[in-house]
């Protein structure tokens, strides 16, 4: 009996050991991609590799400006969806007219970085892990490494770039959009102004605040493209590969997010 | 000495996780030479191909490349012997998101200055030296798998590169195409004087192009020779290899159970 | 690689010598394309020519096609054996018109 436990003890130790090890050289690999990155933005000119300007701001269309009407539906979507539950909740203090300041703060702190998040890690992260598992499984990042081209350079600085230029910016346009929905509910609901309602929530809101939504943006930008070329990177196994790099660089990049998003609100909001 | 070969590989020694896959290589390939890296599947010719291309790193031994042994250079030394290298891949691997002209220019763009109207004159150039004349157009995804085969050989020759490598250039080519790529790789040679490496498991063409040919089995070099001396080689595996027979290993009974009981 | 140009019977002759490689075709080419666009009839002497890479062959084919569209006359001269495969590669001996001097050019014309 006691060695049957002791051998299940025994496994159960090594299988944590092993995910603890699994996670830290997946996060080392992260830290070491960024780097790099970041590396060939700055060296790469005076290693005669520089970084593709034209790349980045194609990357930057992509990314960014193709997203925007969906950003602006969700965002709408979830700007009419907190005045309502803004105004049900606050009837029960005869506070409706308060309810700008909740939309204003939450939309600008939490909702606008994290719908922004979500729909790009869905769009762009995706689309990262699928093009460059695809470009591995055909040997076309082996093409490029004997091209002398580096991949990192060539595939991912361009993205980076284009992702910490865009998501700021995206985010920006998903908190007028949430305001906007918003302000359309409480117009026709409680037949407050469009003036008046614009100038209670820029009361409210400080230059702070809206900061910190775009700081959180940056991060996610940073999350979604690391967690989407890594996965693509590390495919192996043909067409089935790719499939499953960009499901787990979806869920994943998601998931970072969210817990990302919890840990600075909690630290920022102390 | 050593210098006078265009590569040059001592003692090379590679595993993947555990196994080992390549044990004890020595190759010297002279400048000018077409040499053939012959074996069956799992024999590690990919494998050999993959470091002499810097892919991977070796476990211990060195791999000189026009003299420069590429265990050790610097990043920029690798850099500039990369431009002397030209690649075709067995799928081709031409960048999917990109016109066949702007895959062949691609080194081009990236390593010279050139200007536009001349990078595009030697694009076009190599595409008509492959049979792809006007094709520059098109997306890789529109031509046949022998096209792409050429229009990668195309791309791989566009820098006049010192030393050509060719992973299966025959794989998955109707005959008459095969022919006609080996007798590209013989002109190549002649025009260019290109040192060229070939891994292929196909024996008529590589008795056709062969200067020398090297036999690899279970990750060690059966023999080098020229292709009458592969041919009446006296190595059982070398003749199993050549005639196409199953191989018949001798069987170590200890070592068989071994591995079948998973104890090793 | 070095260049010079001499002026030789109503041709401007473009002598290259040494490797025309990468590193020099850009002036190549710049040396060419000035005296047709100086409206002289081109040669190229690649008599002494050891090494010419696709850039190289390239700046000639610019040069001719730049010849016809002036009505200019183009021409190689002396092509030297490592030059002739480079051109024979890409089926450019076909097309250039190549004379053994400048005495074979003259004569064709006359």
């Amino acid at each position: 009996m006691a060695d049957v436990d002791d051998e299940r003890i025994r496994n159960s130790v090594e299988n944590l050991g092993r995910v603890v090890v699994a996670f830290v050289s997946e996060f080392g690999y992260y830290l070491a991609l960024v780097y790099e990155s970041f590396y060939w933005v700055v060296a790469g000119p005076f290693k005669r590799q520089p970084v593709r300007f034209a790349a980045a701001v194609s990357q930057m269309v992509e990314v960014g400006i193709a997203a925007l009407p969906i950003v602006f539906v969700l965002s709408f979507a979830i700007g009419v969806m907190l005045a309502i539950q803004g105004v049900h909740t606050l009837k029960q203090f005869g506070a409706e007219t308060q309810v700008v300041l909740g939309i204003a703060l939450s939309v600008t702190r939490e909702f606008g970085p994290l719908i922004t998040g979500i729909l790009v890690a869905g769009r762009t992260g995706s689309a990262l892990a699928a093009r460059v598992g695809t470009m591995q499984v055909n040997q076309e990042i082996d093409a490029l490494r004997v091209m002398g081209i580096n991949p990192v350079r060539y595939l991912v600085s361009p993205v980076l770039l284009a992702m910490l230029v865009m998501m700021p910016a995206i985010t920006l346009f998903s908190d007028l959009a949430a305001m906007l929905g918003g302000a359309v509910y409480c117009n026709a609901g409680l037949g407050l102004g469009y003036v008046a309602y614009w100038d209670q929530g820029t009361a409210f809101i400080t230059a702070n605040d809206v900061m910190q939504g775009l700081l959180k943006s940056m991060v996610f930008a940073v999350i979604i493209t690391l967690i989407g070329v890594s996965n693509g990177f590390s495919v192996s196994g043909g067409a089935e590969g790719v499939g499953r790099a960009t499901t787990r660089a979806v869920v994943l990049a998601i998931s970072y997010i969210v817990l990302a998003d919890m840990t600075f609100t909690y630290f920022l909001n102390r | 000495m050593n210098t006078d070969f265009a590569i040059q590989v001592e003692d090379l020694v590679t595993h993947y996780g555990p196994v080992k896959i390549l044990d004890q290589i020595n190759l010297a390939i002279n400048p000018g030479e077409i040499m053939i890296i012959m074996g069956g599947s799992g024999s590690g010719k990919s494998t050999l191909l993959r470091h002499l291309l810097g892919l991977h790193t070796p476990t211990s031994g060195s791999i000189k490349l026009l003299g420069k042994d590429i265990t050790k250079v610097s990043p920029t030394e690798m850099h500039d012997l990369r431009t002397n290298m030209g690649v075709s891949f067995q799928g081709g691997a031409l960048i999917s998101s990109m016109t066949v002209g702007e895959n062949i220019q691609l080194p081009l763009r990236e390593h010279t200055k050139l200007d536009e109207s001349t990078m595009g004159i030697m694009a076009r150039m190599k595409l008509e030296v492959v049979n792809l004349g006007g094709f520059e157009d098109l997306m890789p995804s529109q031509l046949s798998g022998g096209m792409i085969k050429r229009a990668a050989l195309a791309r791989a020759i566009v820098m006049d590169p010192k030393m050509l490598f060719f992973d299966e250039p025959s794989a998955g080519l109707d005959p008459v195409a095969a022919s006609e790529l080996d007798d590209l790789i013989l002109k190549l040679r002649d025009s260019m004087k290109m040192t060229i490496v070939v891994v292929t498991h196909e024996l008529e063409s590589a008795f056709k192009i062969a200067d020398r040919i090297t036999v690899l089995d279970h990750g060690k070099i059966l023999l080098t020779g020229s292709v009458s001396e592969v041919k009446n080689s006296s190595i059982a595996r070398v003749q199993d290899l050549l005639n196409r027979r199953s191989r018949h290993d001798q069987i170590n009974a200890d070592e068989y159970m071994d591995r079948l009981t998973g104890e090793t | 690689m070095a260049y010079e140009v001499q002026q030789d019977r109503g041709f401007a002759i473009v002598l290259l010598t040494g490797d025309v490689d990468l590193s020099c075709s850009p002036d190549a080419r710049k040396t060419i394309l000035d005296c047709l666009n100086s409206s002289q009839n081109t040669l190229v002497n690649l008599s002494d020519v050891s090494y010419i890479d696709s850039s190289g062959v390239a700046s000639l084919v610019e040069g001719y096609q730049t010849a016809k569209k002036k009505n200019l006359e183009f021409g190689l001269i002396g092509v030297s054996g490592p030059a002739m495969s480079v051109l024979e590669l890409a089926r450019l001996d076909k097309v250039f018109p190549i004379y053994a001097d400048i005495e074979e050019c003259l004569k064709r014309d006359g």
